[in-house]
This record gives structure tokens, sequence and C-alpha cells, in this order.
């Protein structure tokens, strides 16, 4: 029988946890339930809980978005994405639309949607006009817009795909000495898609415990508490606390859907820069669905360097775990979710926004 | 996004299935789960239409759970 929350919890406490202790998850379903259900006012002081790269929208390159506005304005198209994409700001001049919502005030025909099944739906109702999906994403979204190309869509469907792998960034932050860290939590549901084993390299390569777990208090607390007994007794390996629904090598049909339709390349993550092998392109053998290969190139230089974080804003270091987001100077002053600032302001899988909605302040 | 939401299974044509979750019905993608047998009845976990993984009933309830406190305190 599986123990509750409250008796996870008091298995942690009596570890009496005499050192600080920094937990990293990187998944803003974790952020969110955790922040939600007060988990950091519960643990033991000693215990801290710092949210990481969870969040896909605060990360898509900004070139990837200003490419989908000039798109959406200038081509005889339907734009479509997932809703949180729509509010993200660029930097532009003033009289240039800064986020799709805008250039979708200004008259192009942008549409989100919750599902890849919704942009197959709206490319089939009107066959002569093109369908762009501009799908940006972790493993969880980035399979099934894979699955959705291998089971076939309509020729006029085309995909704009800004898709990133997690482990990487963590991989990235062991590498270069940056990860401000003492264990990680790893995303329930990427490893659900991934495989658990995708993360077996924190514990062997760098030493750091590291436990899967899912998104309620119980398998959220049960996780703290297994990194935290791994590091006091030094017998670090990888724990899975979601065996449910996250298998040691994932889902096998997804797996092999997202190497047919996609390779694994080096990838910009906005404000933090290029990490080795996180990102998808799309593979020759869809080549007439890649929207890359088929409309004007707005990815240049000046473009990247117009693209990092807007001035004030931190998120680079929200995402990498570097930063809480209330120590962000601008966090709820200037930067609220009515009139975001940053990324990780718009998301609701940005941390920024998770503590506002929560109702929490400086 | 990845927060995925359970549901149970109503209806199958081939790869479409008809899902429920508190009485919301919508259409879920089987694609990515052919290695799977799956039957009307069962519980899947869905990602943004497409069902990733098979789950219990009981871990279902619990991650219902868990997405009704954090709407009802979001809200
Ligand atoms: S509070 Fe706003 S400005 Fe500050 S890091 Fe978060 S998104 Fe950026």
């Amino acid at each position: 029988m599986s123990l509750t929350a409250e008796q996870w919890l008091a298995h942690l406490k009596a570890l009496n946890f005499t050192k600080k202790f920094k937990i990293m998850n990187v998944c803003g379903g974790h952020e969110r339930s955790i922040t939600h259900a007060g988990l950091r006012g519960i643990l033991p002081p000693n215990i801290e809980l710092i949210p990481g790269p969870g969040c896909p929208v605060c990360i898509c390159p900004e070139e990837d978005i200003y490419t989908a506005i000039q798109w959406a304005t200038h081509e005889n198209i339907t734009l479509v994405a997932f809703g949180d994409m729509l509010h993200v700001p660029v930097n532009v001049p003033k009289n240039q639309a800064r986020s799709l919502e805008q250039a979708k005030a200004a008259g192009a025909d942008i549409r989100p949607i919750a599902s890849p099944l919704e942009a197959v739906k709206i490319a089939q109702s009107q066959p002569l006009k093109k369908t762009i999906f501009f799908a940006a994403g972790f493993e969880t979204t980035i399979a099934p817009v894979a699955a959705m190309l291998v089971e076939g869509v309509p020729k006029n469907l085309q995909v704009l795909l800004s898709g990133r792998l997690t482990y990487p960034a963590v991989q990235m932050l062991l590498e270069t000495g940056q990860a401000a860290f003492d264990a990680l939590i790893a995303p329930g549901h990427v490893a659900a898609v991934m495989g658990a084993e995708e993360w077996t390299f924190v514990a062997e390569k760098h030493h750091l415990p590291i436990a899967v777990a899912g998104f309620s208090a119980e398998s959220l607390l049960a996780g703290f508490y297994s990194v935290a007994r791994q590091f006091q007794t030094q017998h670090i390996a990888l724990d899975n606390c979601y065996p449910q629904v996250v298998h040691k090598n994932g889902n096998p049909t997804a797996k092999n859907q997202l190497n047919q339709a996609f390779k694994i390349t080096d990838a910009n993550w906005r404000g933090i820069g290029m990490i080795l092998k996180s990102g998808f392109s799309i593979n020759d053998d869809f080549k007439e669905q890649n929207a890359r290969l088929h409309f004007p190139n707005y990815d240049d230089q000046a473009r990247k360097r117009a693209g990092e974080m807007p001035t004030g804003c931190d998120c680079a270091k929200v995402v990498l775990g570097q930063l809480y987001p209330n120590q962000c100077k601008l966090f709820g002053t200037t930067c609220t979710p009515r009139q975001p600032i940053g990324p990780c302001m718009v998301s609701d899988e940005g941390a920024c926004r998770i503590w506002w909605s929560a109702g929490l302040r400086k | 996004m990845c927060l995925g939401i359970p549901m149970q299974i109503k209806e199958i044509n081939y790869f479409k299935a008809s899902c429920e979750a508190k009485g919301v019905e919508r259409e879920v993608s089987l694609f990515m789960l052919q290695h799977e047998e799956i039957k009307v009845g069962d519980f899947v976990m869905v990602h943004v239409g497409y069902a990733i993984q098979k789950m219990t009933e009981e871990e279902a309830q619990s991650a219902w759970e868990v997405y009704d406190e954090l709407l009802a305190m979001e809200n």
C-alpha cells in the first residue's frame, strides 16, 4: 500500500536534515502542484525547492515566434498554435505586432488550438488555403506532433517545429558547472514518453540524487524523501516514484514515431543560447510538411540578438533554476500576467506566472 | 501542457477513441499506444489530445483530484 502525503512528510522530517538542500524540478506541472499545494511551506526549513527548465514557451526562441508573426501577417495562411504561444511578447519596433495575439487583432488569421488533431481538422476544412502549425513544446507535446505526421496529414498542413528535449538543459547545467541544485525531480510525463532511463546520467555521471515523480502531493513528497535519503545515505541511484505511468523505457510507439518524423539537432534556447542535441527538426521524409523549407527565413543573426530576454527580465536565470521568480526586480512591479514583460509570466508553466497566480509576492 | 488529463475510454474506432473525464467527452487519438491492448473502460493519460500511456483507475482518480485542486486554486 502506498503512503499518504502526511506519512511521506513524516519520513522526510525524520531524516533530520541539518544541511541546506536544494531540489530542482524541471516541469511546469510539478511547479504548479508544488506551489498550489503549498509544499514549500510544510517542508523542513533547510529543504528548498527551486523551479528549473520546465516551461517550453519560456525558452522558445524569439526568432521562431517572430517568424510565425511574419508568416501570419504577410502570407496567405492560417497559423495555428497552442494558446500560450499567442501571448509571448517579442522585441520589435513599436509600430509592429509584438505578439501573435496582436497580429491576430490586426487581422492575421491566427487560431489557438489545444491539440494537433485540431490543426488537422482546420487544414481539412479549408483545402485551398495553407495551414501552418507552430508547434513549440517539450517531448510530451512534440511526440503527438510526430504521431500526427506519421499518421498522415492533409497536403496543405505544414509545421513550424520548435520542439525541445528537457534532459539536455540539465546536462548542460551539470557539465558547465552552472547547476545550482543538490538533487533533481525528473518530469513525470516526459519520462512516461521517453523512459525513466534517460535520467540515469544525473546519478551515474554526476552523482546527484534523482527521482521521477508524478503530480500528486504524495508522489512529489515521495520524490523529495527519496532524493533526501539518497543524499544522506550516499546510495545514489535513479528512483521512480511514479511507476504507475512511467516505465524504464517509456512509450515505444511514441519513441518510434519521434524517430521517424524528427531528428535531434543542436538548438537555441531563448536567453540561454545553443544547447547541444536539445532540439528536433523534421526529417527529409516529411520535407513537404516542413514549413521552414517553403516560407521565407527570418531566422538571421540580427534577429537572434534582438531575441534575448527583454531588458531587466531574469527569465533565463529563472528557467535555469539560478534565481527564484520573486528575485527578479520586475516581478509584480512592472511584470504581471496582465502585462507580462518576459515569457515566464505568460505561460501557465512559467514559474513567474505560477508564483503570481498562487498569490506569492515579494 | 505537461500536465496530462486522465480519461476513460468509452468507444474505440480504429485509432480514434471517444474518452470521458468528469462528464466531458473528447476525441482522443490512440495512435501512440499501438503497442498496448486497449479496450473500452480502460484509463489513459491524455496530452494534447493523444493518449500517451495506459493507467489504472486508482491512478486516474488521484490525478483528477490534483487537477481539481489546481483549477480551484487558479480560478
Ligand atoms: S517576473 Fe517578468 S520580467 Fe521578471 S523574470 Fe519573470 S517574466 Fe521576466
